[in-house]
Formats: structure tokens, C-alpha cells, sequence
């Protein structure tokens, strides 16, 4: 006689699958935030002179970034969500637009459209109003953050349309059928069925434009807005330091784009469901 | 009898396919209609004409009275059409307490509490009110296609349309989908079924139609159809169908 020996499941011995670790586990990454941020911190308490007083210089340009950041990516979800909807619509005329919407402007360098907008745009309101004699038109002066805002929704809402068509495009067909055979309308479709399951497909890419907003708002240095670049650059002429001010600068700028993809993460994780 | 589905002289083209070819068919109220056909015969195009996720190219298809001409009267009609698909279909995002109660809410515009007393309820004529709050990719087919039936029919439909919905399954759930399907057939349901479930056509269909190059070349209550065939091509499909 013998016993039938139960099979001991030892967790070292199951192999290892990506995407099946425990949930809850904190982000190791997080550290890495954490060490960036300790750098500074430590180059600001060790080293007041100039560390300190480049942190409070650059502060208001901090500010301006974040603000130009923020804002702009909430006008581009809107949008890339409308040209997203635009490139896949089976309507000639909305379906035309998009589309050439969004092959014109990925064809031009961000930091031409941007000074478009802030040099040449304001230019063309005046003409248009002094042609037609409309005065607050012809009056009109630009407003650096405005245009900027602007000009970053315009550029990075095309990128965003085509994120969102592709994540559209992903959700399978059978989803759309259902809901409408179920005899929901288009858009009540898109709006309970697709887009939420869309939403999820698209975070990581969305989260990376967030990134890479961030870092291409240093662009807006180039038309007189005083964003953290621009800061350091006035720091800079003034007190001709350039190790110690580019270093802070970078750190800064890395400490907002590491905190950036960890908040991306976390709400992916939270977000995540099986198909 | 009044006739419930009537379909006159319907073409389907996809570019230079030309899928169905001219049918003509009249379902009455409470038939259990049952299509069988050689793949790619045009079985699941007119079954989805009949809820216009296709669109016919020419032809009429007049649903409960309502002739479906207007994308005003596609949303009225597929309100009174429950549809079961091959791939189950159900939202994933959603548990399937929510895939049942969203469209009742969304197109109905029950009240919650109603709306979710009506999902469970019909969870449990379906065998599966355990699984109310798990999420579709927890379920098995069997399962899955059973809480596809279940938020078709929280709907209220007056009628069930059924693409292949036993292709897709291990042979072991097969049976557990009929029997939802049979009980509802037993209710008085009309409904129409693509199926290759000749067992299920034998107990619960009432007529047999089939189809062959988007035509329908034979129609028949099943024990006529099954028994004693017009057509060289039915015979010969049938012998292969009743031989597993």
C-alpha cells in the first residue's frame, strides 16, 4: 500500500510569466523618484549657493511649465478623442478633415508650429481685421501662454487622434455589434462600450505623451514665455554659471517626468482588466 | 397566423460577392426557425439582415410591421431583437451583472433597481446567478454564452436571432446552451437559429430552411426535411451532417 504524495506547489519553483506578479506590490521605480528628488534636496541644503537661489529663481518658470503642461493635455484629450473618432467615421466630409488635419501638422517640426502661432498667427488676425474693419481684430496681441497652449493642443492633438483611432481600431468589432444589436445608437455604443475599453488600451501611450509634453514644453523658451528653460537661461546670463544651473535644470525636469510615468503606471495597474 | 419577420426579394453584395440571391421568407410569431447550409451560403448574412447589422443592398425586411428603411426604425426594431452571436460577444469591461442591466438602462431607461432585479432574475433562469458580479474572462464559453442569452432577452425582445451560438464551445457546454435555448423555444419565443445542432433543430424547430450559394433551396419542418430531402445537395450535405 501506498500514499499518494500531494503535489507541493512551492512558489519558487512556478515559473516566472510577465504580467502575473501580485498587484499590490509597491513599484520599485517609485525609488528611483525618490532618489532624483534626494539629489536635489541635498544639492539645495549642502550647497545654498547657488543650488538653492537657482531653485528659487526658477520657481515661477516651474509653474509656467506644469501649467502649460496640464492644460494643454486636457484640450488634446479632447481633441485627439475627436480626430480619433473623425479618422475612423464612415462621414466623407468629418473623416476628410481629420485626416488632413492630422498628416498637415505631423509634418511640421513642433518648434515652427509653435512660433507660427505665437509670430505669425497674431499677424494674420490683424490683417484679417483691418481688412474687414473689425477692431478687436485688428488690435489683436498675442498672448504667449494662450498660443502656446494653443499650439502644443494643435501639434499634440494630432499625435493623440491617431493614439485614439488605434485603440478604437483594437476593440473587436463584435463589441460594436452587440451594443448595437442590443439597439443602442452609435454614440451610446462609443460612449458605454468602445471608448471605456478603448481608454484602457490607449493609457500607456497617452501617458507617454504626457512625458513628452512635458519635455517639449521647454520649446515654448524660444517664444518669450518664462518656462522653467527660460528661467535657467536668465539665471545663467546673469551669474555665468552653467554647470550648476543646466544640472538643477535637468534634475528638475527629471524629477517631474520620473513622477509623471509612476502616477501613468498606477492608474494603468488600477485600471487593468482581463479580455 | 400573423407573420412577425418578412423578407422580399433580399440581395447582399460585398463588393463582387454576392451573398444572398433574391429571399424571399415569411416567420410567423412563435416559429422556431432553424437555417442549415454549407459554410459561406449566406446563413449568418441573413440573419443579420434581419437586424440590419447588414445592410441589404436591395430587397425589403418589414419586422414586426415596421419596415426597416430609416435608422430611426433599425434602433426601434433591434430594441424588439435579441441577438446571440458565435463569439458571445459580452462587453468586457463590464461584470456581467452590468452587461446585463447597461442596455436596459441606457435604451430602456429602466430605473437601477428595476433593471437589476430583471439581470437577476434572468440569471438564474439561466443557471448561473453565482456569477453575477465576476467579469466575463472568469467564465467559461458555456457560461459566457448563457449571460449573452440572459442580457439579450433582459431586453424584452419578441424575437431571438441565433448566429452558430454552440461553434465556438467544448463539446462538453454545448448542451448546457441548448437547454436555455430549448426552454425558450418552449415559451413561445420566435426564434431563428443558425445552427448545425441537428438535435436541437429535430426537438424545437418547427421549420428547417436550407441555403446554399445565398439561396434557400429547401424548406421543410425538420422530420420531412430530415427524412425524405428534395435536393441532391441537400441530401448530400445532410449525410454529412447526421453521420457525426
Amino acid at each position: 500500500m501506498f500514499t499518494r504524495r500531494e503535489p507541493k506547489i512551492d512558489d519558487q519553483e512556478l515559473a516566472h510569466i510577465p504580467g502575473a506578479e501580485p498587484q499590490n506590490r509597491i513599484d520599485v521605480w517609485w525609488w528611483l523618484v525618490a532618489l532624483v528628488a534626494g539629489i536635489i534636496i541635498i544639492l539645495a541644503v549642502a550647497m545654498p549657493d547657488p543650488y538653492w537661489r537657482i531653485i528659487l529663481f526658477v520657481r515661477d518658470g516651474i509653474t509656467i511649465t506644469v501649467l502649460i503642461t496640464v492644460v494643454s493635455f486636457i484640450f488634446m484629450l479632447f481633441v485627439g478623442m475627436l480626430g480619433g473618432l473623425g479618422r475612423i467615421s464612415k462621414n466623407r466630409a468629418f473623416n476628410l478633415i481629420t485626416t488632413l488635419y492630422v498628416e498637415l501638422v505631423r509634418g511640421v517640426p513642433l518648434l515652427v508650429q509653435l512660433i507660427w502661432w505665437y509670430f505669425a498667427f497674431p499677424v494674420v488676425i490683424q490683417q484679417i481685421g483691418r481688412w474687414t474693419g473689425i477692431s478687436f481684430m485688428a488690435t489683436y496681441r498675442a498672448n504667449a501662454i494662450v498660443l502656446a497652449i494653443f499650439g502644443f493642443t494643435f501639434c499634440y492633438g494630432a499625435y493623440m487622434s491617431e493614439i485614439f483611432r488605434a485603440g478604437i481600431q483594437s476593440i473587436p468589432k463584435g463589441q460594436m455589434e452587440a451594443a448595437r444589436s442590443l439597439g443602442m445608437s452609435y454614440f451610446q455604443a462609443m460612449r458605454h462600450v468602445i471608448l471605456p475599453q478603448a481608454i484602457r488600451v490607449i493609457l500607456p501611450p497617452v501617458g507617454n505623451e504626457f512625458i513628452s509634453l512635458l519635455k517639449d514644453s521647454s520649446l515654448v523658451s524660444a517664444v518669450a514665455l518664462a518656462d522653467l528653460t527660460r528661467r535657467g537661461r536668465e539665471f545663467m546670463a546673469v551669474n555665468f554659471n552653467p554647470i550648476e544651473v543646466w544640472t538643477m535644470i535637468a534634475l528638475l525636469y527629471l524629477v517631474m517626468t520620473l513622477f509623471s510615468a509612476r502616477i501613468v503606471n498606477w492608474i494603468e495597474r488600477r485600471t487593468k482588466f482581463e479580455r | 397566423m400573423e407573420s412577425i419577420i418578412y423578407l422580399e426579394d433580399v440581395h447582399k453584395r460585398f463588393g463582387r460577392v454576392h451573398a444572398l440571391r433574391g429571399v424571399n421568407l415569411r416567420i410567423q410569431k412563435g416559429e422556431v426557425l432553424v437555417i442549415v447550409g454549407p459554410s459561406g451560403s449566406g446563413k449568418s448574412t441573413l440573419l443579420r439582415c434581419i437586424n440590419q447589422l447588414e445592410q441589404c443592398t436591395s430587397g425589403k425586411v418589414t419586422v414586426d410591421g415596421i419596415c426597416l428603411d430609416s435608422a430611426q426604425n433599425i434602433n426601434a426594431v433591434r430594441q424588439e431583437i435579441g441577438m446571440v452571436f458565435q463569439s458571445f460577444n459580452l462587453f468586457a469591461h463590464l461584470t456581467v451583472l452590468d452587461n446585463l442591466v447597461l442596455a436596459q438602462k441606457v435604451v430602456r431607461r429602466r430605473k437601477k433597481e428595476e433593471s437589476r432585479q430583471i439581470a437577476l432574475d434572468l440569471l438564474k433562469k439561466v443557471g448561473i446567478p453565482e456569477k453575477a458580479h465576476a467579469y466575463p474572462s472568469h467564465l467559461s464559453g458555456g457560461q459566457q454564452q448563457r449571460v449573452a442569452i440572459a442580457r439579450a432577452l433582459a431586453m424584452n425582445p419578441r424575437i431571438m436571432l441565433f448566429d452558430e451560438p454552440t461553434s465556438a464551445l467544448d463539446p462538453e457546454m454545448i448542451k448546457e446552451v441548448l437547454d436555455v435555448m430549448l426552454a425558450l423555444a418552449k415559451e413561445g419565443m420566435t426564434m431563428v437559429v443558425v445552427s448545425h445542432e441537428m438535435g436541437f433543430a429535430r426537438a424545437a424547430a418547427n421549420r428547417i430552411i436550407f441555403m446554399d450559394e445565398g439561396q434557400i433551396l429547401e424548406e421543410a419542418p425538420p422530420d420531412v426535411l430530415f427524412t425524405s430531402p428534395k435536393h441532391e445537395r441537400t441530401k448530400l450535405f445532410l449525410s454529412k451532417v447526421l453521420q457525426s
